[in-house]
């Protein structure tokens, strides 16, 4: 008897779950609907270390509701294309060059030129089109502890580290291609290398590279952090985006040098853009003209240690951050190509050399 | 009666409002979504691309990952086996001391899984674990590494997949007619050779089914050798993975999980045949339950009681680990130095101090228990059609509705969205892309093969007179179903919601592409409260929700098991161990094994 | 009552009944009988209405049933196994096919208690689960619940060969009373020969799928129509050549030679019978098995091994190695 009132209760539950879902649905559908007003959806990957909750509370002070998703870059820009014929966001920013690229050859953003336009270096966005608009900038490092290695025994060629024995297994190389950063540090090997009758469209010398970077290095462990392992002396290098030494430096006591190499370092450039088709175009550029403006992205900058693309805002940045990022000359990277490639580049590399 | 006529089929309108449903839902959710993602993968200018199977042989990487999947599954495959069925017996047949609080440890693995418990292990055995460091300190050539690759990999994935084998197994050696044991003994057998001859043959199908279910997680296993394999050990997941998010090279992950797939549906079909060489029947009219056998022999008595506490303690220490670290700073955790001010309640402040840190847990109870019962409800009807009717119609729906276990759930998140982005007559003229239902869809959807397979089982473990005596009392088909098939395969269907349950608790595959932005699951919270580059208490506020997570499902393993023992007890002795209440729980009521010869499930065709 | 009509019943290649014409009157117990797959429970399983007949007609009560559901059949239903719902008590047990058809509760009960109190089950019994009750008990409760519907025609699968022998007999004795109380058609289902002779109006013998012989079970015991006939029910002594030969030579001259010749135990007499023709056979006691009211003798004669049922009235026993007479009716030889 119990247990026959327990299945009916169980049924009751589902059948009232999925009709309160299914109502849900109905009543939400708007939101990726013909709804002009209602909540901004922002989509970015750059929400972690509480930014996402800094960006969503400033923008309520200015008057904007927006409801932050994070995803990781490559996730993020999937959905986003996955989605495209029924947005379900209004406004992406924090993906870098390459990702927007892909969105813009998707066609799911749009363009819009914001009201800060004449504030920032175009050339570091998209100077063809203006379909999306740079935000911030970070320099992808290879680092190391001063602490354990002083800056005058540091190599000053990234490439030493593969080519001088002493450094073997010595330097982290991070394996999962499918994210943001590895992808990067792979652009920039192979940037020198670019041969149009080259495999891929790069010459045997950059997969050699590319070969042997990944040969002689150490993978990085799944769940422990380069600098917990630079601690305790597992590698002495590796790869990092410049905005996160600071806050490793305090938590680990560490001394951090970057290795400056000639060619200069790959940068990013996180970006922002109106996602095309969604109905809530005048308040997603109303977001973007507020949050790309000197003044919330110095107060940005002034939080979380990053260096804005925008002119008048980088007064606002930490002086360590500006003195850092002008200190390490841009790798020449030619991304709409990098874009076109990176996919079969990640193949490659994924199938035939990765440790 | 098993029939199969297609008109008895189409006579009853239960069968046929169930295969209209089902029809219709494989076709809309399962068929139409993968097919056009795959056909634009391997079709690129409308004509079959061999680049990926080219690239594929010529990778010497992707074969050996390949390889070395198959290398593992293969393994787990006895490994499991071997560790499972001790387990089973320490807790459930042979008299073992303290094996209630055996069961507790074992069970561990029911609440937690994936990173936290690779790590886990790595926190304890790995290159900078504790019990390396302490035994370092004896004898200190000892290789820092010597926990890792296959060795490594091998280890965690047998102690993690044992638990099948303790749910399904556990309650299909409580179903062995104890009066063969006792004639065995009376004919001198010893105790192993009542174990080899009498019991394992007993559960051979039991066995065979948890079999598969292993495989296929060896086949499938990402983290253990992200973690624990280095370089010598890596599996064809993580390539998976990645090649799936990338639209160029998604051909490739399409064809190594259908590589994988197919290994899994030959071994399905192997398995299915053998099963059909042998029929098991239990002859006794009215089974005596089975009573917990004394190890004879004192030696092997001592030794099974060490191996079984030196188990537990291997199963227990690295939960207990997590919990401890859960109360860590994050730098005492990664670099090993653990000190009496390392412990805060920070990780805590954190997790609870984030912003409506409770919604995401409601949301994903919510999803959580919808899809598990939804999916659950579903498959009591469609297992008991495909039971009873079985022609080439109902053989194919079973073989498309194992599709989730075939593709990545990364693809068939993919695959729903791009196909629901725009109004589908299928559905009414709907849009489902950016709607709550999507995900709950997509839930419902990974959960159906493993849910259809084991109700199957519990189904078929039912005996037919049992309809037979209700059918010619007059109910109708929907009435036997309800108060004469449900109440039996209720047990199995409880065990299976509460696995599914726990399982979606903190899926982020699925949610990442389909959440809606208002709603977001716990699987993304969790993430997004990990991920960043500045967040280095990354390890630490996943030990907490993991803690978390572990209260949650473990709560409702006791919903399931728990109270369900208290009720069981008026109908059997009840045996020692919160094991007996799994007893009965998978393939189908011990009663009716009770009162007629109950046919042993088969994995299904 | 029933009336099986030209049945032919097949199961994919495989043909389990060829042809069956059968029928079994108002109030009738009838057996099925015959060795495991002879096809005598697919016969009484397409009865039922478990199984479509391929080929032929069923009709109950004169009317075409062949195409009825089974539950519209007025049948009950006792299986091998009893295939009581261990979810529920056996209260409930009984009840169900009450509750089945919206009887109200009042109702229910009394339905339940009058049947209860026939089959002999206490209300203790039936508040209990039916897992806790022994294999006569639930034996009970499973024709309880086939009756309490009071169908017209009654069908019991082997209800008695899960149980231990002595049980058995007692079973089977009040099993035909109740049946004759209620006067219900009964068709019966079992392999056991002695519980079909002892309970049964009438007999149907199955031998693959075939009807060998139908009749009273004095019919099917002492005329046995065929050859399986003879051998299945009861036990027989199959006589040699040499045996026959010489009953035809002193006074069974009508026996033919050639045939397979049979005789029933207790018709080989080791006294001379009181009335009634009988040959005078030479033999040499081989064995003898003490069963209380009767012994088994073996006797070997005319290069044939006879077994002889016959009765302990006080006479000395015959030990093994001596002489003795052998008294035949050759009118109880059964030739095929």
């Amino acid at each position: 008897m119990n247990k026959r009132i327990r299945f009916t209760a169980i049924m009751a539950t589902a059948l009232l779950g999925t009709g309160a879902l299914a109502s849900c649905a109905t009543a939400d559908a708007g939101s990726g609907g013909d709804d002009a007003g209602g909540t901004l959806i922002v989509y970015t990957n750059s929400n972690g270390d509480g930014r996402g909750e800094w960006v969503t509370a400033q923008a309520k002070e200015a008057g904007i509701d927006i409801e932050i998703v994070g995803l990781g870059g490559a996730d993020l820009a999937n959905r986003i294309v996955a989605e495209k014929n029924n947005p379900v966001g209004d406004v992406v920013f924090g993906l870098n060059n390459m990702f927007f690229e892909t969105l813009k050859e998707e066609d799911a953003v749009t363009a819009y030129e914001p009201a800060w336009a004449g504030e920032v270096d175009q050339e570091s966005g998209d100077p063809e089109d203006g379909v999306f608009w740079p935000l911030v900038e970070q320099a992808i490092v290879t680092v190391y502890d001063t602490n354990t290695i002083p800056a005058a025994d540091a190599p000053t060629e990234v490439a030493d580290l593969w080519e001088d024995a002493a450094y073997d297994g010595r330097y982290e190389v991070n394996t999962a291609l499918g994210q943001a950063t590895p992808q990067l540090v792979l652009a920039g090997l192979l940037a020198p290398y670019l041969d149009d009758d080259g495999d891929l469209g790069v010459s045997d010398k950059g997969w050699e590279q590319v070969e042997e970077y990944f040969a002689h290095g150490s993978p990085a462990e799944e769940g422990t952090d380069l600098y917990a392992r630079m601690t305790r002396g597992d590698v002495d290098f590796g790869v990092l985006p410049s905005s996160g030494i600071t806050a490793r430096d305090a938590e680990y006591g560490t001394k951090t040098g970057v290795i400056s190499p000639a060619d200069g370092v790959p940068y990013v450039t996180e970006q922002i853009a109106v996602i095309a088709g969604t109905p809530r175009e005048t308040a997603a550029e109303e977001f973007i003209d507020w949050f790309g403006s000197a003044e919330t992205q110095g107060a940005f900058a002034a939080e979380f240690a990053s260096y804005p693309v925008n002119e008048k805002a980088r007064a606002e940045a930490l002086p360590e951050v500006v003195e850092l990022i002008e200190s390490l000359p841009k790798q020449d990277i030619d991304y709409s190509l990098t874009r076109e490639n990176i996919g079969a580049w990640v193949e490659k590399t994924e199938l035939e050399y990765l440790p | 009666m098993r029939n199969s006529s297609w008109r008895g089929m189409l006579r009853s309108p239960l069968v046929v409002i169930v295969l209209v449903v089902l029809v219709w839902f494989v076709a809309t959710f399962l068929v139409l979504p993968n097919a056009t993602l795959l056909i634009s993968t391997f079709f690129p200018d409308g004509r079959f691309s061999f680049r990926a199977l080219e690239k594929l042989v010529s990778s010497e990487r992707a074969l050996n990952s390949l390889w070395h999947s198959f290398a593992l599954a293969a393994t787990l495959a006895v490994t499991v086996n071997v560790v499972g069925i001790f387990i089973v017996l320490v807790t459930d047949y042979f008299k073992i001391r303290g094996s209630r609080v055996l069961w507790l440890g074992y069970a561990t693995t029911l609440i937690y899984g994936g990173i936290v418990l690779a790590a886990g292990y790595n926190f304890i055995y790995g290159k900078y674990g504790f019990i390396t460091n302490a035994v370092r300190n004896v004898f200190p050539d000892i290789d820092p590494n010597w926990f890792s690759g296959y060795f490594a990999v091998v280890v965690v994935m047998t102690l993690a997949t044992t638990t099948n084998h303790m749910l399904f197994l556990g309650s299909s050696l409580a179903k062995i007619d104890y009066q063969t044991i006792e004639a065995a003994r009376n004919m001198g057998a010893s105790t192993l050779t009542i174990l080899w001859r009498i019991v394992l043959p007993a559960l051979r199908p039991m066995i065979f089914a948890v079999t598969v279910l292993t495989f296929l997680t060896g086949l499938g296993a990402l983290t253990a050798p992200l973690v624990l394999g280095g370089t010598d050990f890596q599996t064809i997941a993580p390539m998976i993975l990645t090649f799936s998010k990338s639209s160029g090279s998604r051909d490739l992950a399409a064809l190594l999980a259908i590589i994988l797939g197919l290994a899994t549906i030959v071994l399905l079909a192997m398995m299915n045949r053998v099963e059909k060489s042998g029929v098991y029947f239990s002859v006794a009219k009215v089974a005596t339950p089975l009573q917990k056998q004394r190890i004879r022999n004192p030696l092997a008595n001592v030794l099974v009681h060490v191996a079984a506490y030196v188990l537990f303690v291997i199963y227990a220490l690295p939960v207990l680990l997590i919990v401890l670290f859960s109360f860590l700073e994050s730098t005492a955790i990664s670099t090993g130095t653990i000190t009496w001010d390392a412990f805060t309640l920070a990780n805590y402040a954190t997790v609870f101090g984030t912003p409506a840190v409770l919604k995401p847990f409601v949301v994903s109870v919510v999803y959580s228990a919808l899809a598990s019962l939804i999916v659950v409800l579903g498959m009591l009807f469609v297992a008991r059609v495909f039971q009873k009717h079985r022609n080439p119609v109902t053989s194919l729906l079973e073989y498309l509705l194992h599709i989730p276990w075939i593709l990545p759930t990364i693809l068939i998140a993919l695959a729903l969205v791009m196909t629901f982005d725009r109004p589908n007559p299928l559905i009414g003229g709907q849009v489902l892309t950016g709607t709550t239902m999507l995900l709950l869809v997509a839930y419902v959807i990974i959960k159906i093969p493993f849910t259809l397979r084991l109700l199957k089982a519990a189904f078929a473990s039912v005996p037919e007179s049992l309809e037979d005596a209700a059918r010619i009392l007059g109910a109708g088909p929907l009435f036997t179903l309800r108060t004469v098939l449900v109440p039996l395969v209720l047990p199995t269907a409880a065990a299976i919601t509460a696995l599914n349950f726990n399982s979606l608790l903190d899926d982020y595959d699925a949610a990442v592409f389909l959440y809606h932005p208002l709603y977001e699951p716990l699987g993304l919270a969790i993430r997004a409260s990990t991920e960043g580059e500045n967040n280095l208490d990354a390890m630490s506020i996943t030990f907490v929700y993991t803690v978390l997570l572990m209260i949650i499902m473990g709560f409702t393993m006791w919903l399931v098991y728990g109270r369900g023992r208290a009720s069981s007890t008026r109908r059997r002795t009840p045996r020692l161990g919160a094991g007996a209440a799994a007893a009965g729980a998978v393939t189908g009521s011990a009663a009716a094994a009770e009162v007629a010869p109950v046919r042993v499930p088969v994995p299904p065709a | 009552m029933i009336k099986f009509e030209n049945i032919e019943v097949t199961f994919g290649e495989h043909v389990a009944i060829p042809q069956l014409d059968l029928e079994v009157g108002q109030g009738e117990f009838f057996t099925l009988l015959g060795p495991s797959g002879c096809g005598k429970t697919t016969a009484l399983r397409t009865l039922a209405g478990f199984i479509e007949p391929s080929r032929g007609s069923i009709y109950i009560d004169g009317k075409d049933a062949t195409r009825l559901p089974s539950e519209k059949r007025s049948v009950g239903m006792v299986f091998q196994n009893y295939a009581l719902f261990p979810s529920m008590s056996v209260r409930e047990n009984i009840a169900f096919g009450l509750k089945v058809r919206k009887t109200n509760r009042a109702e229910t009960d009394r339905l339940v208690d009058e049947i209860a109190a026939q089959v002999e089950l206490t209300q203790e019994q039936l508040a209990k689960n039916v897992s806790e009750l022994s294999g006569g008990q639930q034996q009970r409760v499973a024709i309880a619940r086939a009756l309490v519907l009071k169908p017209r025609i009654l069908l019991l699968d082997e209800p008695l060969s899960n149980l231990d022998a002595k049980l058995r007999v007692q079973l089977r004795e009040q099993l035909k009373n109740l049946q004759r109380e209620l006067g219900i058609t009964t068709v019966y289902v079992t392999h056991d020969q002695e519980e079909a002779l002892t309970m049964s109006d009438r007999i149907a013998v199955f031998n693959h799928g075939v009807v060998e012989q139908v009749g009273t079970p004095e019919e099917i015991y002492n005329r046995s129509a065929t050859e399986f006939v003879a051998t299945f029910v009861g036990a027989t002594n199959r006589l040699s050549g040499e045996f026959l030969q010489h009953l035809r030579g002193s006074g069974g001259e009508f026996l033919s030679a050639g045939k397979n010749s049979y005789l029933r135990l207790e018709k080989v007499g080791l006294q001379p019978p009181a009335r009634g023709a009988s040959i005078r056979l030479d033999g040499v006691i081989a064995d003898r098995v003490y069963q209380g009211s009767h012994s088994t003798y073996t006797i070997d004669s005319n290069g044939s091994r006879l077994r002889a049922l016959v009765p302990e009235n006080g006479a000395l026993p015959l030990a093994p190695g001596v002489r003795a007479q052998l008294y035949i009716d050759p009118s109880s030889i059964l030739q095929y």
